[in-house]
């Protein structure tokens, strides 16, 4: 047990000291992806705008709900954040085979370099959130700062998330379907366009749903002005249970991803 | 003192069955004997393999398709931990495998020099130092600042072995590298080479150029299907390998 820890702790240290590789890896890939583009990453803005307006509109008519622009402004951020995360976690350790074969590099080099993509990608969506917040006119309050920590304990646990299910991807590569089809149920069993908790099998999911509750540590401060003690107290358990179980995966098996891929 | 000591060398690996779904990828690791079945059928990558290098020694890797070749130079590299024997190397090791690696196709030669050079654990002092050296003995020239998909195979192959050979390794490692280099390339590489090993370093190329090993090596490791089967100096072996040629005539 202590040489798994000690080796996932030696990889983990690894990659912080290269940090320079992974923010640079992460910079690039971000500009290959709309290198031949006009308007470049701000496509990321548009996209998001794009995606929460649509919801507003279809889903918002006649709703009496206050703020359901700003509730859903802010569920969707988290949860295509989520989203994106885990689904390109899954098939991580197959995209990066040359380098995991040819290069000497720790496995949490390519853990913080898809965290980082993650985060900036993000950064955009989190411009086009705040626009919308701003011209529907949510009252800014200091509680928005319980959601600034929110985001910050979401950036947290990310490298956790993304190791877990890269190791289980390596091993499983039939995860990635099965991960991508659950994302898209995801979106509709997941409170962010429909307002829980609700009554029957939605209140199931509502309650059973861990990402309701990263949802409402960023929303709620927001939208109700309040604190969620409950919400923040249950990422908190989930985000010690996620690292732990990330180490503990990545000590066992990081010698033994480059014989599966 | 640089040196590589390799003692009963091995590396074996379950093949393992990948829970899926769909048709079962039998594919394994290029190289090596399988043995075993049922759940205990693994791969036999490398089996007790010893050698010495010391300061100096220009090691030639020869064998078969499937030998052993890649596999012994990535566990000199540290990608394959070996389960068996034991390896001990004094010295800074850098790897040439795949000329590509790490390149990326929209950035230009000079962003591509600097996100190796990271990737190598350089600092951005280090990588600024040594730009200029690298971009004139790779003799890109102006190209240095297009897109890398732009380059030609052995313009990307110029630059790859600048960038390795820049910081000067002590222990500089090579699979098939060399092919795509022109001659007069090629000639210029030799002579980093020999430099190299010169300053008291140490090179291992794997290779089934015969003439470019005799003309680099001083040594010759031969493995047949993950086995040693030979390490001699480069003389003898070659000189064995023309007395066979001459007695199958």
């Amino acid at each position: 047990m202590i040489a798994v820890l000690t080796g996932a702790l030696d990889d983990i240290s690894k990659a912080m000291r290269l940090h320079r590789v992974w923010v640079a890896l992460a910079h690039e890939d971000i500009g290959d992806q709309h290198r031949r583009t006009t308007l470049g990453p701000i496509w990321l803005l548009i996209n998001y705008l794009a995606f929460a307006g649509t919801f507003v509109v279809i889903f918002g008519e006649n709703r009496s709900v206050p703020h359901f622009a700003a509730y859903v402004a802010t569920g969707l951020l988290v949860w295509l954040y989520f989203m994106e995360v885990i689904t390109l976690s899954v098939t991580l350790f197959a995209r990066e085979e040359s380098f995991i074969k040819g290069t000497t590099l720790p496995l949490t080099i390519y853990v913080m370099r898809l965290t980082m993509q993650s985060v900036i990608r993000a950064g955009y969506a989190l411009v086009g959130c705040l626009a919308i917040l701003l011209l529907v006119r949510t009252p800014l309050t200091v509680d928005w700062l319980w959601s600034g920590l929110a985001l910050i304990m979401i950036m947290i646990v990310t490298p956790a998330v993304i190791l877990v299910f890269a190791v289980a991807g390596a091993f499983f590569p039939d995860l990635s379907f099965i991960v991508q089809n659950l994302m898209r149920i995801g979106t509709f069993i997941t409170p962010v366009f429909w307002i829980g908790p609700g009554q029957g099998i939605r209140g199931e999911f509502y309650r059973w749903n861990p990402f309701t509750y990263f949802l409402e540590i960023v929303r709620l401060p927001v939208i109700d002005a309040e604190f969620p003690a409950t919400a923040f107290g249950i990422c908190t358990i989930m985000i010690v249970l996620l690292w732990v179980l990330a180490v503990l995966l990545l000590g066992r098996c990081r010698k033994k991803i480059v014989f599966v891929l | 003192m640089v040196s590589i000591h390799a003692e009963n060398l091995g590396l074996s690996y379950k093949v393992r069955q990948k829970m899926t779904l769909g048709l079962r990828d039998r594919r394994v690791l290029a190289g090596g004997r399988i043995e075993g079945m049922g759940r205990d059928r693994h791969v036999t990558a490398l089996d007790r393999v010893s050698f010495s290098l010391e300061a100096g020694d220009r090691l030639g890797l020869v064998g078969a398709n499937g030998a052993g070749k890649t596999t012994l130079l990535k566990v000199l590299y540290g990608i394959y931990v070996p389960t068996k024997g034991r390896v001990a190397i004094e010295g800074r090791v850098d790897a040439l495998f795949n000329i590509g690696l790490g390149f990326r196709p929209e950035a230009t030669g000079r962003r591509n020099i600097e996100l190796r050079g990271l990737i190598n654990g350089w600092s951005p002092d280090e990588i600024k130092v040594r730009m200029d050296e690298i971009i004139v003995f790779s003799e890109l020239g102006d190209f240095i600042d297009l897109p890398f998909k732009s380059y030609s195979q052995g313009m990307a192959a110029r630059l790859a072995f600048s960038i390795a050979t820049s910081f000067e390794p002590e222990i500089l490692l090579m699979d098939e590298w060399i092919g795509a280099g022109d001659p007069n390339f090629q000639d210029k590489a030799r002579q980093r080479m020999n430099e190299m090993a010169e300053k008291a370093g140490i090179i291992v190329l794997a290779s089934h150029n015969h003439g470019l090993l005799k003309k680099t090596c001083n040594k010759i490791l031969e493995l047949h299907e993950s086995r040693l089967r030979t390490f001699c100096s480069a003389e003898e072996w070659f000189g064995k390998q023309a007395s066979s040629d001459e007695s199958r005539l």
